[in-house]
């Protein structure tokens, strides 16, 4: 069956016939060699007309000469007829040659010569024996005389050669001569002989339309030309030839079938009995074909000789188109056959063409093998397919008898065509097929598997699908309905990827019943829903998919999760609050969804789902979320990131000496990422979600407006995730909104104030103080208490008729959001306090508020005490320090210890009215005994006040009250009392400018003082002179002691007035002083204190009798001044 | 002459789809829907040779015992898809082009309108209309 692999078996022998003539024995012993060494080199052949040189290989067939058999001349056919010839002779003999020889050569070539025969040779063939090559050359030589005798022009027409029988290395240098001239002889002949056949072809043809022509005769003059050319090894050219009689032939037919049928083409309407299948490989056309055995026939040429020049690929490439051309020509010319015959026919001859491949197909040439053949594959299958239609061998079908006939009728077409053991021939595998069920169901899955896995090889993944889908009706009648799904699974999702919508409906439609077949509720339903939403599909269907969807889905036991996709759209999704979303108050979305079922779906819940702001988000959070408020469907677009702009940016490499080392463009955001195949649906989480009010919603064909509304209770930023529909327990989700809408939920926290008035706080008078409580975003619980709590010396009260207190806890009233309380608190800081502070503690605060509270004190007071000898007097002064007038009543100073005193004060009070820098004084005289010892004075000065009211400012507290003012009185009594006087020197009458005076001092004890160990006994004077008035000469400080005299000290210095006039006498101070050997020392002294010490007396110790005292001084040349 | 046209958008979804017969648009639309592997296999090898004037019109797609599905490519990538009855014999390869020519220039047109969004599927009635007239040959 496979004779490919050896053209010459089989093939029709075209070789060009040799005659030879003369001695044949001598010819007979070189017959063998000859014609082996004939096709073993190759020779140019040289063409007219311009066409291109070839190098050919050609052999021949040598046969006896005789006259009867040449050719006439004219006869187109000459290649089957003797082409060249040639003379053997053994002669070395000259005169040999004279008597019999050259008769013989003249006879022979008046022959040839008679019927124009160009082409002859003469050979004479040498023996030589080693002892002649010693002798002298003859001078003429058979081979010059038969030159000379025959042909004196062509010389290379006579040729002589040495008996390859013998081993000499002339004899083969001689051998290869003869060949190589009879090569080039023979093809010059033969091309002649060529030339002749071309021209009748082409003559032929020419006459094609005229009445009586026969194709087919035709059709065997072009192929003698086309096994010519294949003989020489030209098979492209012989290719050429088989494909214009292809082109010719159906030329005939489409011009048949348009115009005037040729009556030729009556012999090719013979109805089709047989359909044996095609073989390739060397193949007979049998007598009186029939179209489809001319067209394999022809088919078989081709692929033969596409085979020959190694183009495999070729014959599968031109098999689909052939077939077709055969069917289409079938019905052209009205070819009856019996059904499911030219199917067989089909059949077999894909199959047979892939066989051939298949045997072809190395690791190397899979891409063009698949490339090729997938095609083929899947026409077989669907050929295969109609075939088991016919014969109901389709799975769920039972043969008719009718159609079991149709089998055997299509068997016995097929004929009978056994491969080889474990090789089933096509036909083999045909019959078998179509024997049984079982057989043909395996046939045809492996054949459109096989189709499948070709296309898909070869990227067509669409056709693959295809035939899936094909696959896929052929398993839901198998009933196995799980392998339909995956198919229809597989084309569903390469339509929808594709966006051919109706295709996808239809795949749809296909899934809805495999579904419903395999009894697979859930499936079911989902693509009841598919289809119900698809407005491809009519309106009817879709109707009656979508009840049955409704059906079903009462029968649900667990909730059924499908993405929207096409079944509801989402239009736009807007949040309709402004802003931030106050906690607890609602968060409002408004969502416009686009129904695609038929018909008013009752939804039983509708959500969005809110996600927590997390990190992920944030990460996104500068591509996809959406500043605004709303998104629509071109927002929800899903990008493709294929189709993006990409951000090509500019790209400098420097090198070290910031000279330029390359420039580039770079892409930073890399958009060639996979794509996962699979997104991963995010299980979508509606813990937190938006919700419908108003259950249940009548969701209607068409746009829907949906408002969905939460309570935000939880303060924080969300993100809008997925719509989800629920109708029972069936439930619509969307994909996650891929434009982020967010959601921001705020807390506004209560907010407590404690604001003074326009003036400035007072200590000592009752103020109002505004507390003010803003509620924030939250109700605030009713039990909630705010405690207030004041710093010492500070009252407060919010009741208006409460007493003061120190701290306040105060309910609030009003805790609705948003609300604000106004309160008065009373405040009332004692006098004369500054700074306080009050505590703030509200329960939503974690810590609590210090407020400080600045005070001015309403007034000030101050005392003094004033010295007169032994009389003491207390003066008091209060001074306004704000602008509020105050009137002071009742002035009364406390002194305990049984002292007395003595008001010394105005008893009308209207008139003691203070403001802001005016003061009031009073005095007290204390009534002391000067000899004995006075004690420390603890004293009380208390002084009522009431602000008096004024026009512009509204006085709130109009209360009397009492102002205490507490101080000590120590150290009082009179000590000392120290006079000083200066006088002129002696005979010196006046006081006199630079001239020295006398200051003389004199320090005397006050009576009581003597007991009193407390007070030291010696004293310290010093003079402090003013310095532009007086200078002192002399010593300025002394000390004077009581110790053991009583009496008065005089001191006596020396001071000289500087200025003129009534000069304020020389302030002397006295000071305690201790001496540094002192044992008084108590406590332990450091050493430094050795020295003395000087210690002040307080006021009221020491009294001053000259304090005041003036001395008048006249000039130095004017006379003596006196002391007044 | 044609029995079905398609024009399909760069993304391989159908822009535009009519068939002389309505009722077997579905089993046209699944012919053109395999040819499109055809023209995604020729636009990409004919990429390798790079020829800048790249020749729109690709040939006969696929053939089918019953129909011939012939392709053409815009510089965009829009594919016009030809289906033309294989009985049809007289139709021959430069009628087809001229069809694509023809069709091109109309869908050209199409495009200029502006209330025409371009790759979304075309539903002008005088669209149509010209295609009709393309496809009969009148």
């Amino acid at each position: 069956m496979n004779g490919i692999d050896t053209p010459e078996e089989g093939l029709v022998d075209r070789r060009p016939i040799i005659t030879c003539a003369g001695e044949l024995e001598v010819f007979s012993a070189l017959e063998d060699s000859l014609s082996q060494a004939l096709p073993q080199d190759s020779c140019e052949w040289r063409r007219a007309l311009g066409r291109p040189i070839r190098s050919v290989h050609i052999g021949a067939n040598f046969t006896p000469f005789s006259p009867s058999g040449l050719p006439k001349g004219n006869q187109w056919d000459l290649i089957r007829q003797p082409l060249f010839h040639v003379y053997w002779t053994e002669c070395t003999d000259i005169d040999a040659y004279k008597t019999t020889v050259r008769d013989d050569i003249e006879s022979w070539l008046k022959e040839i010569t008679a019927r124009d025969i160009p082409d002859w040779l003469i050979v004479v063939v040498e023996n030589y024996d080693g002892k002649r090559t010693n002798k002298l050359l003859p001078r003429t030589t058979v081979l010059d005389k038969i030159r000379a005798d025959f042909a004196p022009k062509q010389g290379d027409r006579c040729i002589s050669v040495i008996n390859p029988g013998r081993v000499e290395t002339r004899s083969t240098d001689s051998w290869r001569g003869l060949v190589g001239r009879i090569r080039h002889l023979i093809l010059v002949a033969y091309a002649r002989a060529v030339m002749r056949l071309e021209d009748h072809v082409r003559h032929q043809r020419e006459k094609r339309n005229e009445p009586g022509w026969n194709f087919m005769q035709y059709f065997h003059l072009q192929e003698e030309l086309a096994q010519v050319l294949e003989m020489l090894g030209l098979y492209d050219e012989a290719l050429v030839q088989y494909d214009e009689l292809d082109a010719l032939f159906s030329q005939f037919i489409v011009n048949g079938h348009i115009g005037d049928a040729a009556s030729w083409l009556s012999q090719f309407q013979k109805p089709l009995e047989r359909w044996h299948g095609l073989k390739l490989g060397p193949c007979k056309l049998r007598k009186d074909p029939s179209l489809l055995e001319l067209r394999a026939y022809l088919f078989a040429k081709q692929a033969h000789m596409l085979l020959l020049t190694n183009k495999i690929w070729d014959v599968a490439a031109r098999c689909l188109p052939f077939l077709h051309i055969c069917t289409r020509e079938l019905v052209l010319l009205d070819v009856t056959a019996p059904a499911g015959a030219i199917s067989c026919w089909l059949f077999l001859a894909c199959m047979e063409v892939l066989h051939t491949c298949d045997r072809y197909n190395q690791a190397d040439q899979v891409e063009a093998y698949s490339a090729n053949t997938a095609c083929l594959w899947a026409y077989a299958s669907r050929k295969l397919r109609d075939l088991g239609e016919l014969c109901g061998l389709m799975p769920g079908e039972i043969p008719t008898s009718e159609q079991l006939h149709t089998v055997v009728g299509l068997s016995a077409g097929m004929g009978d065509c056994p491969g080889p053991s474990g090789q089933p021939s096509p036909t083999d595998k045909l019959k078998k097929a179509l024997s049984s069920q079982e057989a043909f169901n395996r046939n045809y899955l492996e054949l459109a598997e096989l189709a499948m896995g070709t296309y898909k090889h070869i990227g067509h993944l669409r056709s693959a699908r295809l035939i899936g889908r094909e696959v896929a009706s052929f398993y839901m009648l198998l009933g196995e309905t799980q392998k339909a799904a995956a198919f229809l699974g597989d084309v569903l999702r390469t339509f929808e990827q594709d966006g051919w919508r109706e295709l996808a409906a239809q795949a749809q439609l296909e899934l809805a019943e495999c579904h419903r077949k395999a009894g697979d509720t859930r499936r079911f339903i989902r693509a009841c829903a598919a289809v119900s939403a698809a407005p491809e599909i009519d309106n009817l269907i879709r109707w009656s998919y979508f009840d049955e969807m409704q059906k079903c889905l009462n029968s649900l036991d667990k909730p059924l999760v499908v993405p929207f996709e096409d079944i509801i759209k989402i239009v736009s999704v807007s949040v309709k609050n402004d802003g931030a979303v106050m906690q607890d108050s609602n968060i409002e979305v408004e969502l416009v969804v686009d129904s695609s079922f038929p018909r008013e779906v009752l939804c039983t819940s509708v959500l969005i789902s809110l996600e927590l702001e997390n990190k992920e988000h944030k990460k996104m959070k500068d591509k996809s979320v959406n500043s605004g408020r709303t998104i629509t469907t071109k927002d929800l677009k899903v990008h493709n990131s294929a189709l993006q702009r990409l951000h090509i940016q500019r790209h400098l490499d420097y090198k070290q000496d910031k000279q330029l080392s390359s420039a580039s463009v770079v892409c930073r955001n890399a958009p060639l990422k996979r794509k996962d195949s699979a997104v991963a649906s995010q299980t979508s989480n509606f813990d937190i979600c938006l919700e419908i009010s108003t259950l249940p919603l009548v969701l209607t064909p068409g746009v829907n407006i949906i408002r969905l509304t939460k309570q935000a209770t939880d303060v924080g930023k969300y993100y809008l995730g997925n719509v989800a529909i629920h109708i029972g327990k069936f439930n619509l989700i969307s994909s996650c909104l891929s434009q982020k809408l967010i959601v921001e939920v705020k807390r506004e926290e209560p907010i407590l104030r404690l604001d003074k008035g326009a003036a400035a706080l007072l200590s000592g008078l009752e103020q109002i103080m505004q507390l003010s409580l803003t509620v924030g975003s939250y109700t605030l619980p009713s039990d909630t208490l705010i405690k207030l709590v004041a710093s010492r010396g500070l009252l407060i009260q919010h009741l208006p008729n409460e007493p003061l207190a120190s701290s306040l806890e105060i309910n609030v009233q009003n805790t609705k959001p948003f609300s604000v309380t106004h309160m008065p608190l009373r405040v009332l800081a004692e006098l004369p306090s500054k700074d306080h502070q009050v505590t703030l503690v509200c329960p939503w605060a974690s810590k609590p508020i210090p407020v400080l509270l600045s005070f001015t004190p309403l007034l000030s007071t101050s005392w003094r005490l004033h010295t007169v000898q032994h009389r003491k007097f207390i003066q008091i002064t209060v001074t306004g320090q704000t602008e509020q007038k105050l009137e002071l009543s009742m002035p009364q100073l406390d002194v305990r210890d049984k002292i007395k005193i003595i008001g010394l004060n105005v008893t009308d009070p209207s008139s003691q009215i203070i403001t802001n820098g005016l003061n009031v004084s009073f005095t007290w005289e204390l009534l002391i005994t000067p000899s004995i010892e006075s004690p420390t004075l603890k004293a009380q000065f208390s002084v009522h006040y009431v602000a008096v009211p004024e026009e512009e400012t509204v006085v709130n507290d109009t209360m009397m009250r009492i102002h205490m003012y507490n101080f000590d009185l120590t150290d009082y009594q009179t000590l000392y009392v120290v006079e000083a006087n200066v006088e002129p020197t002696k005979g010196n009458e006046f006081c006199r400018v630079g001239a020295l005076c006398n200051l003389n001092l004199c320090i005397k004890l006050a009576g009581h003082t003597l007991d009193d160990t407390s007070i030291g006994s010696s004293l310290m004077y010093e003079v402090l002179a003013e310095q532009s008035i007086w200078a002192v000469c002399g010593r300025t400080a002394g000390v004077v002691s009581f110790e053991t005299d009583l009496e008065p000290q005089t001191v006596v210095l020396d001071v000289m007035p500087l200025n003129t006039g009534y000069l304020p006498l020389p302030l002397v101070r006295l000071s305690k002083y201790i001496p540094a050997e002192s044992t008084i020392a108590e406590k332990p002294r450091k050493s430094a204190e050795t020295h003395p010490r000087l210690e002040p007396f307080s006021p009221g110790q020491v009294y001053n009798l000259s304090k005041g005292r003036q001395v008048h001084v006249i000039p130095a040349t004017v006379n003596d001044g006196h002391v007044t | 002459m044609a029995v079905c046209v398609g024009i399909i958008g760069k993304d391989n979804s159908p822009k535009y789809f009519t068939c002389l017969n309505p009722d077997e648009e579905l089993g046209f639309q699944y012919k053109v829907l395999s040819s499109l592997d055809v023209v995604e296999e020729k636009l990409s090898s004919g990429n390798k040779t790079g020829s800048d004037m790249r020749e729109l019109y690709l040939g006969m797609l696929y053939s089918l015992e019953t129909h011939k599905v012939y392709g053409y490519v815009t510089n965009t990538k829009i594919k016009f898809i030809i289906v033309v009855d294989s009985t049809n014999t007289a139709l021959r390869d430069n009628e087809i082009r001229s069809m694509f020519r023809k069709l091109h220039s109309i869908y050209a047109d199409n495009v200029c309108n502006p209330f025409y969004i371009p790759d979304e599927p075309i539903t002008s009635k005088s669209f149509d209309r010209s295609v009709k007239h393309i496809m009969t040959g009148a």
